[in-house]
């Protein structure tokens, strides 16, 4: 056979910002699995939820199952959304294996966040706002510069996994510009209203929030 | 000695090339007139490449992904994309003709 072309010329960069690229299918969903499941232990173990796609919240207790539950309803609510866009603009020319994989594989920058949440000083601070909501204005300058610290820390890879999140699809449905653009940022607003109710019905309904919250 | 590879374009003005002498590379003997390059001479050496494998993996995208290196949905975008240069080929061909 003759020489496949060359690979592109920076494969670390593909890699961190396309691992599409290389990788979809079936081996991107154990991957992405495999990822969320860990994400979410990492998250029990920092009490940090990602309740919605684009949240990311410290303070409440939960079991472990609700961590990972909010995992999977996070990556199953934006690839539905996502699919549902690709079927309206490029039909079944997308393989939902595909999509759904690359999906799970794009939250992979997740897993920094919970890490970062353990950062000295901020379970305090986060259990202390949680215990009173209120106390946020009474914080003495070092908690709150540990809030902004954190924050600022896990701001970079919210941007990182949201811009995976759309060059899956992309490459997944082959749509390219202000197409994609637009479908992607619909389909993330929509699914991050529907993935945020979800988690909040499960949790009032399983006593994790209380129903008066 | 390195293969040359064909000149499609115009290197002065940019316009399709037409092959206007043929040579038998045994008897010397030559053909003249103005013939048409083939559609798929037009494409560049990696899009050849890439029909060739197409063409050799049965038109197995899994297998030609393998091959590659690269995931289903790159091959396939590729070959999207490669459809969308022979249409575009093709209309300029007609264009031409007409």
């Amino acid at each position: 056979m003759t020489q496949p072309p060359a690979l592109p010329q920076k494969p670390l960069r593909t890699w961190l910002f396309n691992p599409f690229y290389y990788v979809a299918g079936v081996k991107a969903l154990a991957i992405g699995l495999v990822i969320i499941v860990a994400a979410s232990l990492l998250g029990a173990v920092s009490n940090s939820h990602f309740d919605g796609i684009l949240d990311f919240h410290t303070g409440l207790n939960a079991p472990v199952w609700a961590f990972v539950v909010e995992g999977l309803i996070d990556w199953l609510c934006l690839s539905v959304f996502l699919y549902i866009a690709g079927l309206i603009l490029v039909g079944f020319r997308a393989r939902a294996i595909d999509l759904f994989g690359t999906q799970a594989l794009a939250r992979w920058p997740s897993i920094g966040m919970p890490i970062i949440a353990l950062f000295p000083g901020f379970q305090e601070t986060t259990k202390a706002i949680a215990a009173n909501p209120t106390a946020i204005s009474s914080l003495p300058p070092g908690q709150i510069a540990v809030l902004i610290v954190v924050t600022l820390m896990t701001l970079p890879f919210i941007v990182w996994m949201v811009a995976l999140m759309y060059r899956a699809y992309a490459v997944s449905c082959n749509i390219k510009g202000a197409k994609a653009i637009v479908s992607f940022i619909i389909a993330l607003i929509l699914s991050e209203i529907v993935s945020k109710a979800a988690i909040v019905i499960l949790f009032m309904q399983m006593g994790i929030i209380p129903l008066s919250a | 000695m390195a293969i040359k590879s064909l000149p499609t374009v115009c290197p002065s003005c940019g316009c399709g090339l037409k092959v206007k002498r043929l040579e038998c590379a045994h008897c010397a003997t030559a053909v003249e007139g103005e013939f048409e390059l083939p559609l798929l001479t037009k494409l560049n050496a990696e899009d050849q490449d890439f029909i060739m494998n197409f063409i050799k993996t049965s038109g197995n995208l899994k297998e030609l992904a393998k091959l590659y290196g690269v995931s289903y949905p790159t091959v396939r975008n590729r070959l999207d994309a490669l459809i969308s240069r022979v249409n575009q080929l093709e209309q300029n061909q007609e264009n031409q003709s007409q």
